[in-house]
């Protein structure tokens, strides 16, 4: 059968080409490496922070040496005046130093007695590391508010919602690992198909008996078993790093493999309107990689402002992650990401619907 | 349903190919008998590549048509396409597949089964000389033997009519000669329709040649005959010792071309008389040293027709 041929073709091309597999493979699963190496820490963090006590109370010094050394991962070092922290501070000896005024222990004091207080702490933190310092804030925030009984405003649920298990950092970005992969599926499907109009083997193979469709699906063909080999490898990969695998792994390929089918649709699309491969390379790493982005392969989307999840959300990737991770981490079934699912299939069969039109447009000419 | 094919394996009528402003094909009308060598011979650009082109089915014609063995291509490329065979002026294979791979790729599409794939490739390889190398990558192959896979890819499905587009081109004398024994093995078997800029590879190869210049073939015939319709204008080629221009003046003011490079004069016209010019050099004091009259070569054809020189 001329598809098969051709699939089998154009499979061959692709697996045995060292630059293609170590894109299609290696680099997916270095950079699930590489985040699954750095987070998978579970020791907590550590801070240094300076304590200068210009209160100088009983309150003061029980804040100071009692209630901040208890806060696990802060290690509390007491100093006499502000010019020696800040030194520390500058020399990156401490993330943070806190002053605290004359007058804290009277303030702590009258709200321990339910009158009105304003507790007021000084605060200077390293602001070259913004994730750091956030965190100090809060903790700081956090103990005196405990330290002072200052009631919280807001109550915590303390009921785990949905997870059933404890969640790290490669279960939240496994599923965006993988389908970071399947997006490179775009740069790749294009390529086969350039290069062989470039180098003539398009022409050479249109002078047999060969029709457009057998062409189309030798390529689709080849795409999609490559598509199935990377799922396979990459869920495994994230399992072996510790991705746990909570809720139906059948469905979880069925979102990957639609995803993956819309990639080479992407693909056959981009290779359609590039003149080149110099042309359709850049133009496929182009989209796939701030789409990458967008669609949270490698952090959470729900930080972002909410023009730009609309532009991620009219991609299939933003769906596939959001449904893969419901399915994958949560565990939940066809009926949480059905909506998800009938995106990814109009897509798909869209995408490669208008990849077939340009295609044989191409071809034609 | 096949047309009446008069004979002929390839027939084009009228055919012509514009791009944009360019006229590529310029209605050439030409046909090929069965079992014939043709070759297009002309220099880059002459419309060669673009006339088998159309012939393949791969570009459409602006005006005009061709029938390969009756069937015409615009009508029937499908049945074309099953009896055609093309080795295209790249060298076209499948660089991470190995040679076995290419050829059965070929085979497949044209809808060869397994065990008459396997018995073809086995005797391609043998006749290549590539049967130690069958399990190597193609990418690792020198020009040479990639050009060779190209023309067994042609050829692996048993094709009734080959077109070879620039067979040579780009292989050292060694590579070119092995090809040529290939090709000139081929004779009978097949119709062939070969493009080439080598006056050489036209010459050894070809049944007929049809000299294509501008899009249109500007002569046809073997090659004798070609050489022959030359006749009509001799050169003559003389060595000779103490030749001065004075010496030559008389013969220049008799001959149409007289061409005076050191010891050498180079002699044309309709006619010339051996005897006279000798005398006349010898009266002037010039030893004659040797004298040849000089056989018309297909470049000389070709700068006769064209009026250019056929380009490397």
């Amino acid at each position: 059968m001329r598809l098969l041929a051709l699939a089998s073709r154009a499979l061959k091309e692709t697996y045995r080409d060292p630059l293609a597999l170590g894109f299609l493979l290696g680099f997916p699963l270095v950079f699930m490496l590489l985040f699954g190496a750095i987070f998978s820490g579970n020791e907590a963090p550590s801070f240094a922070i300076g304590v200068v006590d210009q209160d100088n109370t009983a309150v003061s010094q029980a804040f100071a040496s009692q209630a901040l050394p208890m806060v696990p991962g802060l290690e509390v070092s007491s100093y006499d005046d502000t010019d020696t922290a800040l030194k520390d501070l500058k020399f990156g000896e401490l993330n943070a130093y806190i002053v605290i005024p004359p007058g804290f222990g009277q303030q702590v004091a009258q709200n321990w007695q339910g009158e009105k207080a304003d507790i007021t702490l000084n605060m200077t933190y390293d602001e070259s590391d913004v994730m750091i310092s956030q965190q100090l804030i809060t903790i700081i925030n956090e103990v005196t508010r405990a330290f002072a009984r200052i009631e919280v405003p807001v109550t915590v649920d303390a009921e785990p919602i949905h997870v059933e298990n404890q969640i790290g950092y490669i279960d939240f970005i496994g599923p965006g690992i993988i389908t970071f992969g399947l997006l490179i599926l775009i740069p790749t499907s294009a390529r086969t198909i350039v290069r062989d109009r470039e180098k003539g083997m398009l022409s050479r193979l249109l002078t047999t008996p060969t029709r457009p469709v057998d062409f189309i699906g030798g390529y689709s063909l080849s795409n999609v078993a490559i598509t199935v080999a990377q799922i396979v490898i990459f869920v495994f990969g994230a399992w072996a790093m510790g991705m746990d695998i909570v809720g139906n792994l059948g469905l979880a390929f069925i979102i990957f493999f639609l995803a993956g089918l819309c990639s080479v649709g992407i693909g056959m699309v981009i290779a359609s309107l590039s003149r080149s491969e110099t042309q359709a390379e850049p133009l496929a790493w182009l989209f796939s990689m701030p789409l990458a982005m967008l669609s949270g392969c490698w952090f959470s989307i729900e930080l972002m402002p909410s023009y730009i999840r609309a532009v991620a959300f009219a991609f299939p990737y933003a769906h596939t992650i959001e449904a893969a991770r419901g399915v994958l981490i949560r565990g939940v079934g066809l009926e949480a990401v059905g909506t998800d699912l009938l995106f990814l299939v109009g897509w798909a069969v869209a995408i490669f619907a208008i990849g077939i039109i340009l295609f044989r447009r191409s071809m034609r000419s | 349903m096949a047309s009446p094919d008069n004979g002929f394996a390839v027939q084009t009528l009228n055919l012509s190919r514009k791009f944009g402003d360019l006229t590529a094909v310029d209605g050439i009308d030409l046909g090929i008998k069965k079992g014939e060598l043709f070759a297009l011979l002309g220099p880059n650009g002459a419309g060669k590549t673009t006339t088998i082109n159309i012939l393949c089915c791969l570009l459409k014609p602006s005006g005009g048509t061709a029938r390969i063995m009756g069937y015409d291509i615009l009508k029937q490329p499908f049945q074309v396409k099953e009896i055609i065979g093309v080795s295209p002026q790249e060298t076209v294979t499948s660089e991470h597949l190995n040679p076995r791979e290419n050829l059965e790729l070929i085979g497949r599409l044209h809808g060869m089964n397994a065990s008459q794939l396997k018995t073809k490739t086995q005797d391609f390889l043998k006749t290549m000389g590539l049967e130690s190398r069958a399990k190597d990558q193609v990418r690792k192959f020198s020009g040479g033997m990639k050009r060779r896979l190209t023309i067994m890819m042609a050829l692996v499905h048993d094709p009734q009519v080959v077109f070879l587009d620039e067979p040579t081109l780009g292989l050292d004398p060694q590579a070119r000669r092995a090809v040529w024994e290939y090709i000139n093995k081929l004779k009978r078997e097949k119709t062939i329709l070969l493009t080439t800029h080598y006056m050489d590879e036209a010459d050894f190869l070809a049944d007929r040649i049809g000299i294509m210049d501008e899009g249109k073939i500007a002569a046809l015939g073997t090659s004798h005959e070609l050489k022959n319709s030359l006749l009509e204008k001799q050169t003559m080629v003389i060595q000779a010792q103490d030749l001065s221009p004075q010496a030559v003046e008389p013969i220049r003011t008799k001959y149409a071309e007289v061409e005076l490079t050191g010891d050498t004069l180079k002699i044309s016209d309709r006619q010339l008389s051996f005897q006279e010019i000798v005398d006349t050099l010898h009266a002037a004091g010039a030893t004659v040293r040797s004298a040849y009259i000089k056989e018309p070569t297909l470049d000389d054809v070709f700068l006769q027709i064209t009026g250019k020189e056929l380009r490397e």
